[in-house]
């Protein structure tokens, strides 16, 4: 925390803070991901002194992780692609009129898992380092197949129909060029789709578009109490009785974190999953149970930290946003790898000391929007409704400044309300466009390193404990359903 | 429109260097218009927006007139590409072109492909190396490949992207030497390094810019450029033709505008190119990302006829892996 000692230290703090805002309301804004936010802030940075420019982009990335839960909770509509998760448990406390309660037990949960994050950036980069060096293209396709693992528990009734979503989910994430041969697949010849789908558009359109169209079909909600337009932070019991939560959010978030590609909407998913798993009731779970607010979010606030590792250590972005903080620190010649430590200490220990005042800011930060935020969605409904879908076009317009990206995103909204109307549950579906790429590019990528041999994912020691971990949980969990049922 | 607005960095004109301002004042014609602007379809801290921010750096004072660099994302480069298409030939708006916006038009069929633009100046080739970890047997491109032609479809090489002029340069040196090595595309560089650094793959291939962190910190080491002449800041490595294999990679950065744009603006730009290249202040950064300068393309019908070229070649190549039709 030198950083924040030394005579530069209120800049920093006022950088944090000023980051730390930003991201949160691009965060609450459907289509502004945290990169984009970041990206937006990049320019301003070229004539900034090192610390604060690096200060102030992480702290973007804090601010929006947790930004993204607050109309993810009130609107069930996740503004960041990590806060889909958070929609489950998260919009059926807001409905129970316990909007503030949820916001409050978010907000905390994001502080412990910001801290822990921290915590853990400080004392074991250099041992987490290793790990994400030793994870091979077999080692990432069994941990994108430990993230399929959860659909059972995300389906909801019907296991089958959970199936039928996330093989949608993976068909769309086939979309683009293939990740092999560099075959454009199912593009049309279209530029647009060489790229593949974003998933923040599928998500915008599943949640988002498909809860204004069931809404718009509703009568009036009824007004929330006065009472429950305030933000409730949790008191000691509640806090006791989250930790386990919280505890699984940290851990899942810190392993997810480090090894590149895989980042916080898989950690999110995970950690809801295992929070369920281990809680001993598990019904609540999908009913507003706070558990499942606590476990999510926490785990996506430790992963604004421990994606850092890979980045400071190795000089390897593992997201889009620690690629733009990595363009941030070559705009000030500062290359992120094995010599920064040496070369520019003082630059690590600045953004230390940042990403500290960030994530205390963003618990005052918090406390402040928040009131507002609640008193917002209070408001008659088709204003509302016709508001939200204003900012989510032009929230969508805004990334690439693009039409097609407009009507994707509107058609995902047609088809979450079809899959709606069907009880297809859109988890699954999610899971499967967030990680049917990784899947399947680096199942390809290991047979053509193994010349087709398929014993290479159980030669790989990880590859090979992450699958077995995999069976074990699927067999877990389809044993606990059967047995429930019978 | 956000995204537009907030990521235009203006540089005012007349405010660094006035005495090379006025040099340029009385040596030229005036330059038509107030502001120039350059886009690109690299987001902001990406490859070319750096390139381009650096660059109007020191050529605002030798042009004159105000830069804002634009960065149009989406399409693979085609949008940005038909917005400058789309634009008046008056000298305002141009493109920073990579090979990408090449291969964008050759994968897809977008309604404004690079032949929709005319190229103004080719200013940089970025040179291509190879390399491995530091535990690797290998010290030179010629050892890998003599163990690659020795035990043929045992080695393993990693480009970043699948559609890729890295990855044809590795599927070219499988043809030049038989080593029938499995060539193994990823997802950017930061997913190759992984995987040269933990042995899985034997060798990889990328921009110096790429490996400079792992390079300083003699994780990975060099075994050949894949360039025509050895690199001003690695006078030691040799090229991959000194170590008898033919193949030369052409990465190159410019500038493309629409088409019907007047000679005199071309030449403007050509003699501006022209000195800031050769000013010591540019010529250090672009030295210290191991840019090699192309004088010689800054000209107009030089850089057509070298884009046209090119294109070919990434066309021809493209089809050899069945990637486009």
């Amino acid at each position: 925390m030198a950083g924040l000692l030394s005579g530069d230290g209120l800049v920093t703090i006022l950088f944090a803070t000023a980051g730390c805002l930003w991201g949160i309301l691009g965060g609450a804004l459907p289509g502004i991901s945290p990169s984009i936010a970041m990206a937006l802030l990049l320019p301003f940075t070229y004539g900034m002194e090192p610390i604060p420019a690096i200060v102030l982009l992480a702290s973007v990335y804090v601010g929006a992780e947790y930004g993204g839960s607050i109309p993810a909770i009130l609107i069930r509509t996740p503004g960041t692609n990590a806060s889909a998760a958070t929609t489950l448990d998260g919009y059926e406390m807001a409905r129970q009129g316990k909007g503030g309660e949820a916001l409050g037990i978010s907000l905390v949960s994001g502080l412990v898992g910001g801290l822990f994050g921290l915590v853990v950036l400080v004392l074991a980069t250099e041992p987490l380092a290793r790990l994400a060096l030793a994870f091979t293209p077999a080692a990432y396709f069994a941990l994108a197949v430990l993230g399929l693992s959860v659909i059972a528990s995300l389906s909801g009734k019907s296991l089958m129909k959970g199936l039928v979503a996330a093989a949608l989910g993976l068909m769309i994430a086939t979309v683009g060029t293939d990740p092999v041969s560099g075959v454009p697949r199912f593009t049309f010849e279209s530029a647009e789709l060489l790229g593949g789908i974003r998933p923040i558009l599928v998500m915008v359109g599943l949640f988002a578009v498909a809860e204004m169209l069931v809404q718009i079909g509703e009568p009036p909600w009824a007004k929330a109490e006065a009472g429950d337009t305030r933000l409730e932070l949790p008191g000691l019991a509640m806090m006791r009785r989250l930790l386990p939560a919280q505890a699984i959010g940290c851990g899942i978030g810190t392993f997810e974190g480090v090894t590149p590609g895989a980042g916080g909407t898989i950690a999110a998913f995970m950690a809801y999953n295992e929070a369920r798993r281990w809680s001993r009731n598990k019904d609540a779970f999908g009913k507003g149970a706070p558990e499942g607010v606590a476990a999510p979010e926490a785990a996506n606030n430790v992963v604004t930290a421990t994606a850092l590792v890979p980045l400071l250590s190795l000089g390897i972005p593992g997201s889009n946003s620690a690629a733009i903080l990595l363009g941030g620190f070559m705009v000030h010649g500062l290359t992120p790898g094995p010599l920064l430590f040496e070369r520019a200490p003082e630059v690590v220990w600045g953004l230390y000391g940042g990403l500290l005042a960030a994530n205390i800011a963003m618990l005052l930060l918090g406390l402040v929007i928040l009131t507002p935020a609640l008193w917002l969605v209070n408001r008659p409904k088709p204003y509302l409704l016709a508001a939200i879908l204003c900012l989510i076009v032009s929230g969508v317009f805004a990334i690439e400044q693009s039409l097609f990206d407009v009507a994707l995103v509107l058609g995902f909204g047609v088809l979450g309300y079809l899959l709606r109307l069907a009880e297809v549950p859109v988890l699954p579906l999610v899971l499967g466009v967030v990680l049917g790429f990784m899947l399947e590019s680096n199942y390809r990528r290991s047979l053509v390193i193994s010349g087709g041999d398929h014993a290479v994912f159980v030669e790989d020691p990880i590859a090979l404990t992450l699958l077995a971990l995999a069976a074990a949980l699927t067999a877990y969990s389809l044993w606990s359903e059967f047995r429930r049922k019978a | 429109m956000l995204t537009r607005r907030a990521t235009l960095a203006v540089v005012p004109a007349g405010l660094a260097a006035p005495a090379l301002f006025a040099a340029r004042a009385d040596a030229q014609a005036r330059y038509p218009v107030q502001t120039v602007t350059l886009v690109t379809h690299s987001s902001p801290g990406g490859g070319s927006d750096v390139f381009l921010r650096e660059l109007i750096r020191h050529l605002q004072p030798v042009m004159g007139v105000n830069f804002a660099v634009e960065n149009v994302r989406g399409g693979s480069g085609a949008t940005a590409v038909a917005r400058v298409a789309r634009s008046r030939p008056d000298g305002g708006m141009f493109y920073a072109t990579t090979p990408t916006y090449i291969q964008t038009t050759l994968l897809s069929r977008p309604e404004f492909g690079y032949d929709s633009l005319d190229p103004l100046s080719v200013v940089f080739l970025d040179p291509e190396v190879v390399y491995t970890r530091k535990e690797s047997p290998f010290n030179t491109l010629g050892e890998a490949m003599a163990a690659a032609r020795a035990n043929p479809g045992r080695q393993k090489w990693g480009a970043a992207n699948p559609a890729s002029l890295e990855r044809i340069a590795l599927e070219r040196l499988n043809r030049l030497t038989g080593a029938r090595a499995a060539v193994v595309p990823h997802e950017g560089g930061g997913d190759l390094m992984i995987n040269v650094l933990n042995g899985t793959l034997d060798l990889g291939i990328g921009e110096v810019q790429e490996i400079r962190a792992q390079l300083d910190a003699g994780r990975v080491k060099l075994l050949g450029v894949l360039t025509e002449d050895r690199l001003s800041d690695f006078p030691d490595l040799g090229t991959a033709r000194e170590q008898g294999i033919d193949l030369v990679v052409t990465k190159f950065r410019g500038l493309a505008g629409p088409k019907g744009m007047p000679d005199e603006i071309a030449a403007q730009w050509a003699s501006a190119l022209a000195t800031v290249l050769d000013s010591p202040a540019y010529k250090a950064v672009y030295t210290k990302e191991s840019l090699v300068p192309t004088p010689r393309l800054l000209p107009r019908p030089a850089a057509r006829a070298f884009t046209t070229e090119v294109a070919a070649d990434i066309g021809t190549s493209l089809r050899e892996l069945g990637v486009a039709r």
